[in-house]
């Protein structure tokens, strides 16, 4: 699939998982690659993004036996942004998977 | 691509895209290395499914210049603009001074020319003998080579603050990489600045002790020590 059209979803996808909880950049990277065919990189330059926008934030949490975690959060922005986006997308998907399926009849 | 040549390979590509946070980008992709190692991923395949740094780097790139101030740039060209001025006054006030000692250096030659081959056009050349106009004659044709040595270091000197301007311009403009700042000091190589400075020197001693021995023949020759009114120089005019 092509990877720009990904991309824009891809925001959202990330918004969705830290919706659930805080994670941290490896979860999330793991998470969304079990689901949908990306590089594993893609997810860095997003979570950077989204945090240059302010949806998100970063703390650092010490980890038994390991370098500190970098842990991304949501911001109240991010999830009014997130609310607003998934709505907007279902919305847009339900309309384009009537209209694909209907034209396969 | 083994671990230490992808996080190598990205952090050249992120260093050139002038990223102020690269190290922070790096020690991401380097915890996400170690997670995956430890769940006994080869180095060669985590790297693999990471996708190719250069890519990786440019996805990162794209996004720092959205956040520039909107104004930012339409004032730094007009500072640009207005500095300009001055900039180009000044460059110009360097050409003139180099045609005054090209124009110099010429006339200089014309001199010892007229002086070596005993010629007086429009009677411009005072009469003196033979032997100490060829004395002057060399002393003005040195003068002629130190100020011929001089314009060419000058051009150089202003073609190297030209370049180095524009590039400091150019830099102050852009909003992508900046190019290293150029020296204002001309870059000879090392045989011209020696051949260079060589003849400066030597034309100067030549000069300096030629126009010295002209004068005190001139003064033995005429038995005075102001000899240009024995010979009465000044005096054919009136």
């Amino acid at each position: 699939m092509n990877t720009q059209y990904k991309k824009g979803v891809l925001e959202l996808c990330v918004l969705s998982l830290l919706q659930k909880g805080d994670r941290y950049g490896y979860e999330i990277s793991e998470r969304l690659s079990e689901t949908i065919d990306i590089a594993d990189g893609t997810v860095y330059p997003i979570l950077r993004k989204l945090k240059s926008d302010g949806l998100v934030t970063t703390y650092l949490q010490e980890e038994s036996g390991g370098p500190p975690r970098k842990y991304y959060s949501l911001t109240q922005e991010g999830l009014e942004t997130y609310k607003n986006d998934r709505a907007e997308y279902l919305d847009f998907a339900r309309a384009v998977k009537g209209l694909l399926e209907d034209e396969e009849k | 691509m083994t671990k230490s040549q992808f996080l190598q390979s990205l952090d050249t590509e992120l260093k050139s895209r002038c990223l102020p946070d690269a190290g922070e980008i790096l020690e991401e992709y380097e915890q996400h290395f170690s997670f995956k190692l430890a769940e006994g991923y080869a180095e060669q395949e985590i790297a693999r499914k990471l996708g190719s740094p250069f890519e990786i780097a440019a996805q990162f790139g794209s996004q720092s210049p959205k956040r520039e101030a909107p104004g930012g740039r339409s004032a730094i060209i007009a500072g640009l603009c207005l500095a300009s001025v001055p900039t180009a006054g000044f460059f110009l006030l360097l050409a003139g001074w180099e045609i005054i000692v090209a124009c110099f250096s010429l006339v200089s030659l014309a001199v010892a020319a007229c002086l070596l081959g005993g010629i007086s056009p429009w009677g411009l050349i005072p009469a003196m003998p033979g032997g100490i106009a060829a004395v002057y004659g060399i002393s003005m044709a040195a003068l002629s080579v130190l100020s011929a040595a001089g314009c060419v270091y000058f051009t150089a000197l202003f073609s190297q603050l030209v370049l180095a301007c524009v590039r400091c311009f150019k830099n102050a403009a852009s909003t992508g990489p900046h190019l290293p700042p150029l020296p204002v000091v001309p870059r000879f190589s090392p045989k011209t600045k020696r051949v260079l400075r060589r003849t400066a020197l030597l034309s100067l001693c030549v000069f300096a002790a030629f126009i010295v021995l002209g004068m005190a023949l001139s003064m033995m020759e005429s038995g005075s020590l102001g000899f240009w009114h024995a010979w009465g120089w000044f005096e054919s005019g009136i």
